[in-house]
């Protein structure tokens, strides 16, 4: 309570040192002028000598306590090393898309923003002139950024558009462990007490939520088990269609550009779905429970047998608040294998997260914010932003940057993501490079084996890259695919819910085939080549 | 009581203002000027919230990009109205709102006014007011916490299921949520529970208007109860029934899509998905701004001819209209 008084008023006293700064500042010079003399190595920090104020957006996450991020010890720091104070607006994240498209359709942007899609979110307003194209910011302003482009061709392929263009800073995952988002997790205490080896296949997993729901796991005399548990569809599909060999949207099949709902294989998927869920081995209310807090309320209330979810927020999270329950432990399982032995992991991620920022066209600041967020990629940034302040939230112990006991064990009652967020960004969730450390730490052991198990079988030449389309193309294919995912999403919970028989999937098919479908994969194809033929 | 006699001031009303404005001069306004000066906020709000924001209409005929601004933003003609008309949903969605509309006219509009009328009966003041508040109680629930509720009760564990099932009615829970066929039920009776105590006050407060000597002379001439309603309650409450109907019905396309996106979900779109609905999901979820206010503006306009269709026919056979 006391820390919070004394940021608050620092940040108070701050403020107007920082109001003063912008009235006594002159007006950034254009890019295209000499950068200055005060760009010696010496003088890199502060980035600026007079303080300054810098105004970003971002969404308040749902973990974090505090109210504004200056409260945050790692972002305090930065504002002592830059001499750059931000200025937060930090809008509710409970409709993020809602947040966003509002704060874009008003068209008065501050000088950042930072959005949870910004990669495909920000070429799309960069293009119409919402935010400064980086490119030339990038080789005189941001030294650090440009470095790590430089050594990872991958990254700077992902973040440019076809013209060349880059318009956000985004979040990084340089190391493979991770790129492992969702994984299918199971309750290892019931196949233990089921007598159950881990499932492998896709029968396995139908025999192994059998049991869960004919044998009790839960020892309560009541059938009250949900053995699957989904807060919607896509999460089922992006675990079991490729052991099918398909997947729930794009995917790419020896260089062609498929649509899943297009192929004969999503078939098979949604099919072994309908058999699960007729038998009442998927919940029976995934379309209407769609919020995170119905699954927790599941798996808290030990009904839970399955679901497919995140190692921290889920796993973590699950153990934390089942610890007084005797013998509760998950389980992170392989991805399963298809009846004809197909194995992919097509839940992950690329070295490019979806979280970045972007720097308003209109700012009079763009060099001084190009300057900040490079100063994120630097390494006193990176373990500012993943670990928080030394001696604050972690120690140094031989060369590993340990998270201290307020962290984990937090003295208040906080669980371990809350706490974390009121020492820092967060490493996985901001415009810098995430640690691998910092996921290591907050994994618990059987998620690192899950994460291990999945990574292997990550397979770049199926997964469709998630690179930016063309304005054009955005306007071919936006309004397409408006109507056709609608189509989709109607007709294939449908069919899962068997309120649509199979033998209509021809019907589905041809649906889509009116609905334009072959124009939209003409357009990903032809930006899926010039992506992959890109330097 | 009986200044307020709503029926007759109801119907002679227009004809009293018409009056009036002949006579209006500028003496006259300085003589009531107080009265004007409380007008002028009314009128500031009207010009800025509700008719300067027209202007923006004009991007149903552009490409809005609002770093560009409405004005600069291209021209495109009614490439958006196509848009729509072709649209796979175009019909299914404009079945549904009229639909949901009518069902709502039929269902929900006539179920205040028999409220209305039977607590007009109730002797008993203490159970009359007890009723009346507990009807209108769910009318000031959130939207947002009813439809929770809807959620919690239709579950198939939830409260209703269980009645059914103990009752024998059915043997197993009925999923009410992810079946279409069941959607507009839920809606529909849902919108009755909270919103049938609110909607009877107004007509509660016209059955007071009416005056009792015509219930004491319709006693002497040996009309029971049932005669006294049907010839002196009913007519008594017509217009203010037939200016509601003309208001109900010039928002007839407007079906409240905010409890629709908080109940419904993909398996039940076929039934559940309105323009309201629609125009959420491209407009504020996929920025597709100039496509929205297209389908919003054909939208308005249908409401607009209705209204004046109803009011012009309100007019020649009731008697009673808007203007």
């Amino acid at each position: 309570m006391v820390l919070i008084l004394v940021l608050v008023i620092s940040a108070c006293s701050n403020n107007n040192g920082g109001n003063k700064g912008k009235t006594e500042e002159v007006p950034s010079p254009p890019a295209s002028e000499a950068p200055g003399t005060e760009k010696g190595e010496d003088a890199y920090l502060p980035l600026v000598a007079e303080p300054l104020k810098l105004t970003a957006w971002t969404l308040i996450n749902g973990n974090f306590r505090g109210e504004n991020n200056n409260e945050k010890p790692s972002f305090k720091k930065m504002q002592e090393l830059t001499n750059i104070e931000i200025d937060w607006t930090m809008a509710s994240a409970a409709n993020p898309v809602e947040s966003f498209n509002l704060l874009m359709a008003g068209g008065q942007l501050p000088d950042m923003v930072d959005y949870n899609a910004m990669l495909t979110e920000g070429p799309k307003y960069g293009q119409q002139g919402a935010f400064v194209d980086l490119t030339k910011y990038i080789d005189e302003y941001a030294p650090n950024f440009k470095k790590i482009l430089d050594e990872n061709p991958e990254v700077k392929r992902l973040i440019t558009t076809a013209e060349g263009q880059i318009f956000h800073f985004p979040q990084l995952n340089l190391s493979e462990y991770l790129l492992v988002q969702m994984f299918p997790q199971v309750r290892q205490d019931w196949l233990e007490k089921l007598k159950l080896e881990e499932p492998k296949t896709t029968d396995d997993w139908y025999n192994m939520l059998k049991a869960f729901k004919e044998n009790d796991p839960n020892g309560n005399g009541k059938a009250d088990e949900i053995p699957f548990v989904s807060v919607n569809l896509q999460n089922m599909m992006k675990t079991f269609a490729p052991a099918f060999g398909t997947d729930w949207e794009f995917y790419v099949d020896n260089g062609k550009v498929k649509f899943g709902p297009n192929e004969p294989k999503y078939k098979d998927a949604l099919q072994y779905l309908n058999k699960l869920y007729m038998e009442g081995l998927i919940d029976p209310n995934y379309l209407v429970d769609t919020e995170f807090k119905f699954l927790t309320e599941k798996v808290t209330t030990d009904r839970a047998g399955a679901w497919v979810g995140w190692s921290g927020s889920y796993m973590t999270s699950f153990t934390d608040l089942m610890k007084d329950h005797a013998g509760f432990k998950i389980a992170g399982t392989e991805t399963p294998i298809g009846p004809d032995g197909t194995q992919r992991y097509g839940y992950h991620g690329w070295p490019v997260g979806s979280v970045g920022v972007a720097i308003s066209a209109k700012s009079k600041n763009i060099i001084e914010a190009v300057k900040w967020l490079d100063f994120q990629y630097s390494e006193e940034s990176i373990m500012l932003n993943n670990f928080g302040v030394e001696g604050v939230s972690y120690e140094m112990v031989d060369g590993y940057p340990k998270f201290m006991d307020v962290v984990f064990n937090n003295p208040a009652g906080l669980s371990s993501t809350e706490s974390l967020l009121s020492f820092t960004i967060g490493g996985g969730s901001w415009a810098t490079v995430t640690d691998e450390r910092y996921q290591e730490q907050y994994d618990i052991e059987n998620a690192k084996v899950a994460k291990n198990k999945v990574s292997k079988h990550i397979n770049y030449d199926i997964s469709m890259p998630p690179f930016a389309l063309s304005t054009a193309q955005n306007e071919i294919v936006v309004p397409l695919l408006a109507d056709i995912r609608t189509f989709r999403d109607e007709y294939a919970n449908q069919f899962v819910m068997g309120k649509r028989t199979f033998d209509k999937y021809d019907q589905f098919v041809e649906q889509l085939k009116k609905m334009n479908i072959d124009k939209v994969i003409e357009v990903y194809q032809e930006a899926y080549d010039e992506y992959m033929t890109r330097s | 009581m009986r200044t307020r006699a709503v029926n007759t001031k109801g119907t002679k009303a227009p004809g009293h203002f018409s009056k009036g404005y002949r006579r209006t001069t500028f003496k006259e306004i300085t003589k009531n000027r107080s009265l004007y000066i409380m007008l002028i906020p009314v009128i500031l709000y009207f010009v800025l919230f509700q008719y300067k924001p027209m202007y923006g209409v004009i991007i149903a005929f552009k490409d809005f990009n609002p770093f560009v601004g409405v004005w600069d933003s291209k021209w495109v003609g009614f490439k958006h109205f196509e848009q729509f008309f072709q649209s796979y949903y175009f019909g299914r969605i404009l079945r549904n709102t009229v639909l949901m509309s009518l069902y709502q006219l039929i269902f929900a509009f006539p179920a205040a006014i028999i409220l209305a009328l039977l607590l007009n009966e109730v002797k008993n003041q203490a159970f009359k007011r007890i009723v009346q508040s507990i009807s209108y109680l769910p009318h000031f629930i959130s939207l947002v916490v009813v439809s929770g509720m809807i959620i919690d009760f239709l579950q198939p564990d939830g409260i209703i299921n269980r009645l059914i099932v103990a009752a024998g009615l059915m043997k197993e829970p009925i999923n009410f949520l992810i079946m279409p066929e069941w959607f507009r039920t839920v809606f529909i009776s849902s919108g009755i529970w909270q919103g049938i105590g609110w909607s009877s006050i107004i007509y509660l407060a016209a059955l007071s208007g009416i005056n009792p000597s015509l219930y004491e002379a319709a006693v002497v001439d040996g009309a029971g109860r049932w005669k006294q309603m049907l010839h002196i309650t009913l007519p008594g409450l017509m217009p203010t029934i037939i200016i509601l109907l003309i208001i109900n019905i010039g928002s007839f396309m407007v079906v409240g899509f905010d409890k629709i996106i908080l109940l419904y979900n993909p398996a039940t779109y076929e039934t559940a998905d309105v323009i309201g609905s629609f125009v959420f999901r491209r407009g504020i979820l996929e920025a597709n701004y100039s496509f929205t206010a297209a389908v919003g503006l054909f939208n308005s306009m249908i409401n607009f001819i209705l209204l004046i269709l109803v009011n012009q026919i309100a007019k020649k056979k009731a008697e009673s209209s808007l203007w």
